[in-house]
């Protein structure tokens, strides 16, 4: 399972020795992930070169994000009032600077606020702002562009204005990923500027490292009242994650408990000395159910009812492969993969929506970038995978007036025992057609499933986050 | 507790603060809190009789007694039944020993207290790392075999991990050396070499004034070495001191930095102690009581944010808590750790945006005069070993609402791990 190239390039003579040859090697650069739950000041000294803030009115959300998370930022143009309060209350002082005169050193992160633009000639100000900023991102560093949504916009042009930032995003992640950096779209409704500062705090942070080229849409549309709370952020709630025996499944269950959720973890009754070690290293409950069973939904809403009082984030995690060509596949392998990754999810979920999840909670359906993309001998999987991005973009607007945000995972290529088993050539394929060129860790996508279960993420609901590293196959 | 009880401050001495490794070397921290407490006897008068028990502050604590407060009272030779506490807080060891007893009194538990702290660095003990002590243990308990002696020099390499290392004040957390945290904080907080500066000169000046005019002679004891020479007065003031000169020191804890050895606190030897008694009790002894503690807040920050910001915090709650405004309040006394942090601290202070995002307040908590703050200088001048600093500003304060006739004075600390302490002092 280790991937050979990141080891190497973690060797600066060998790493020196390969670009001196000009050896047609990808070497990745080791990304930096978070440790334990969230902190406080999660972007604590990192430099943040913002532009583009003076007329939008994402300058005053950003700029308190920033100071109360710790970053420095470097503010391009003539939003700095806008940085002043929070720099002071925070001890953060905002620095103003030209593009012609940036201060010295590599910037953390850079983000251009481009949801003035209306018109193609002022993309203009994108090339330039990244441009110039571009060279100076630090390994690991952070693109971030903030944009409307093009199907609001009231003329073509605006929107031919609004679209193009998606096309820019998705060049740039390729561009900067081999520095292990990542470039996002944020695109961000009227009305939910807040919310949007809340999910660049994610994007810029370590914990989106295997997040890249990614178009984020943040809504106003979910009910949330309270300022979010960012720092154990699931107190008091009750998380249930189907398969947590392993792999990513108890990764998010490590991560969701980190965050003081108790999780009930689920898994096969197969599985149970596994599943059941998971729940005792994070002090969570053990649910033996196989989710085909028929009576299994109604299982599991008695169990969450009785010994919880209900559920607030349901991750949708368990799933297989019935791998064959669709002439060789059998009705058997359709059906398994068909009703696991598709069926259960449906089912479990209509059953937790008669009264056992609780307002404000959070549903996160694990879908898979292979499966959108469709692969030869997954008909079966690819159908399920994508049949759940349908589900989340119709529930998500029903659930919204009570607070619970509806999302599906799409993971790329993750280093787990499943892809350990793959073939070594589609496996060293699969790790490097990306844009940050390795494999992500399970860890990665827990993270992002985390996030979402918080209530920081308010902002994003029916959407299909990728964390996939930039993978040049998938939408 | 049928009606309140109130303690007050009754008298409060200390010792000549003395510049660490020079004349106190020979005097560690129990030592100094005995000059401390028997000064505090002598110029109260109170029977030692009276007296039920000692609270104790201290940093750098003696490993094989770490009990200071019940040490002065044996070596002091104290009746046996004072017992005796010792408390620890960092720089706020202090305060935290008087607002104990303060509290003790009120609640009833006792009548008369001797409060107080010392430190003393110049005594600070260097630690075997822990790694010697673990491999030596089979050697020093049970029967060592040679295999024992062969395994003990065998976990001494590599050389660097077994050599003493040097105390030095940093966060255990972070690692960072105090002065590197108020470095950080004045850059955060934008404060200017200059206004460093000129804050470090107001302290000696003010303190040269205090000690040239007799206003210390009441709260200062004279102190006996070992070696027979009489220490009478602060060693580290320097009335002579000007801007010019200390624009002229280099920074210590960063090369483009502002803070020098001129407008930091230096290491410091000494001992403070406050006598605390209920109100009735110092009326039937006949002492006069000088003030009383309206209240009082701690408060903790992150150490990895900024280290020394906690007065920021505590100060307003202990208005809050006295039901007093800034304005109100007639002397404000900080502990000087550096001018950087007092003036950061005065920045917060007085920022509208600060008392939004952090204090949950409309307004600012308000602007500071500089002629009612430190009125007789502070740690820069003074000096501040660890533990005396909360006795010594109590002392300060409550002699001066005494004096004058004012009638509040407010207290903030800062300390190592990202704690803050505040007091509201009023006459009585």
């Amino acid at each position: 399972m280790s991937d050979f190239l990141l080891q190497l390039g973690q060797n600066p003579q060998a790493r020196r020795l390969i670009k001196a040859l000009g050896l047609p090697v990808p070497i990745p650069q080791t990304l930096r992930r978070a440790r334990g739950p969230w902190e406080e000041r999660p972007l604590a000294d990192k430099v943040i070169v913002v532009g583009g803030m003076g007329a939008g009115r994402m300058a005053a959300p950003v700029a308190k994000m920033l100071a109360e998370s710790g970053a420095e930022p470097i503010v391009i143009g003539d939003a700095l009032d806008a940085f002043r309060a929070p720099g002071e209350a925070f001890g953060r002082p905002a620095r103003a600077a030209q593009l012609g005169e940036l201060p010295e050193g590599k910037f953390d992160g850079v983000v251009f606020d481009a949801s003035e633009l209306a018109e193609p000639a002022a993309l203009r100000a994108l090339y330039e702002h990244f441009h110039a900023v571009t060279p100076r991102l630090a390994a690991g560093g952070r693109a971030v562009v903030i944009g409307r949504a093009a199907a609001t916009a009231k003329t073509p042009e605006a929107a031919a204005t609004r679209r193009a930032l998606e096309g820019f995003v998705r060049s740039l992640a390729k561009e900067v990923g081999k520095r292990g950096a990542t470039a996002q779209l944020l695109i961000v409704d009227d009305g939910a500027e807040a919310r949007g500062a809340e999910v660049l705090r994610f994007v810029l942070s370590p914990r989106a490292a295997f997040i890249t080229g990614q178009p984020i849409h943040v809504t106003g549309e979910v009910t949330g009242k309270a300022p979010p709370t960012r720092v154990r952020a699931l107190e008091k709630k009750v998380a249930l994650v189907t398969g947590a025996a392993r792999g990513i499944g108890e990764a998010t269950a490590h991560l969701l408990s980190a965050e003081g959720a108790h999780v009930v973890c689920l898994d096969r009754p197969e599985d149970d000395a596994l599943v059941s070690k998971v729940a005792r290293d994070i002090g969570g409950s053990v649910l033996l159910v196989d989710i085909t069973d028929p009576h299994a939904p109604k299982k599991i809403a008695d169990e969450l009812r009785a010994a919880h009082g209900g559920v607030d984030v349901v991750v949708h995690n368990a799933g297989v492969t019935r791998d064959k060509t669709i002439g060789n596949m059998t009705a058997e392998q359709w059906e398994q993969a068909v009703d696991i990754n598709l069926g259960a999810v449906v089912r479990i979920t209509s059953a937790l929506l008669a009264g056992v999840l609780r307002d404000g909670g959070r549903i996160v359906c694990l879908s898979s970038v292979a499966g959108i993309a469709g692969n030869v001998g997954q008909t079966n999987y690819a159908a399920s995978k994508s049949g759940l991005i349908g589900y989340v973009e119709k529930l998500a607007p029903a659930l919204a007036p009570r607070g619970i945000t509806v999302n599906a995972i799409a993971p790329g290529f993750i280093e787990t025992r499943l892809t350990a088993a793959i073939p070594m050539m589609i496996r060293e394929a699969g790790r490097r057609l990306s844009a940050l060129g390795q494999g992500g860790l399970p860890q990665d996508v827990a993270e992002a499933i985390s996030f979402l279960a918080q209530p920081a993420s308010v902002g994003i609901t029916g959407s299909v986050l990728r964390v996939c590293g930039g993978a040049l196959i998938g939408a | 507790m049928s009606k309140s009880r109130r303690a007050v401050v009754v008298g409060g001495v200390r010792t000549p603060f003395v510049r660490a490794f020079a004349e106190f070397l020979k005097l560690d921290t129990i030592a100094l809190g005995c000059a401390a407490v028997r000064g505090l006897l002598e110029r109260t008068g109170v029977p030692h009789r009276e007296l039920e028990a000692i609270v104790w502050g201290g940093v750098i604590l003696p490993g094989l007694s770490p009990n200071v407060g019940r040490e002065i009272v044996l070596d002091l030779k104290l009746p046996a039944s004072v017992e005796g506490m010792t408390v620890t807080r960092a720089c706020a060891s202090g305060l935290q020993a008087i607002t104990t007893a303060a509290a003790a009194i009120e609640r009833g538990d006792a009548d008369v207290i001797i409060a107080g702290g010392s430190d003393s660095t110049s005594n600070a003990e260097i630690k075997l790392p822990q790694k010697v002590v673990h491999a030596a243990a089979p050697l020093a308990f049970g029967k060592a075999t040679p295999g024992d002696v062969l395994g003990l020099l065998s976990q001494m390499m590599p050389i660097t991990e077994i050599l003493p290392r040097m105390p030095k004040i940093a966060e255990r957390s972070t690692g960072q050396v105090m002065g590197e945290a108020a470095e950080e904080m004045a850059r955060r907080n934008e404060i200017p070499r200059a206004a460093q500066d000129e804050l470090a000169v107001r302290s000696h000046h003010r303190a040269a004034a205090a000690i040239a005019s007799g206003r210390f002679a009441d709260e200062v004891v004279p102190v006996r070495t070992p070696d027979g020479r009489w220490v009478h007065t602060d060693t580290i003031v320097r009335a002579d001191t000007s801007v010019d000169k200390l624009a002229k020191l280099r920074p210590v804890f960063a090369k483009d930095g502002t803070l020098t050895a001129g407008n930091s606190t230096p290491l410091t030897d000494g001992a403070s102690a406050v006598l605390l008694m209920s109100e009735d009790k110092a009326r039937v002894l006949g002492l006069r009581p000088l003030a009383r503690l309206a209240s009082w807040s701690y408060v903790g920050v992150d150490p990895a944010d900024q280290l020394l910001m906690g007065p920021a915090l505590a100060m307003p709650r202990a208005l809050d808590r006295a039901g007093l405004n800034l304005g109100d309040v007639d002397l404000v006394d900080i502990h000087e750790a550096f001018a950087a942090q007092v003036l950061s601290i005065l920045k917060m202070l007085g920022s509208d945006a600060f008392a939004k995002a952090r204090l949950g307040r409309d307004q600012a908590v308000g602007e500071i005069d500089p002629a009612r703050l430190n009125v007789h200088g502070g740690s820069i001048a003074i000096g501040h070993p660890f533990g005396a600093t909360g006795a010594r500003m109590v002392t300060t304060m409550a002699n001066e609402l005494a004096r004058t006739g004012k009638q509040t004075a407010l207290l903030g600390i800062c300390a190592a791990g990202g704690l803050g302490a505040a007091a509201v002092l009023e006459r009585v």
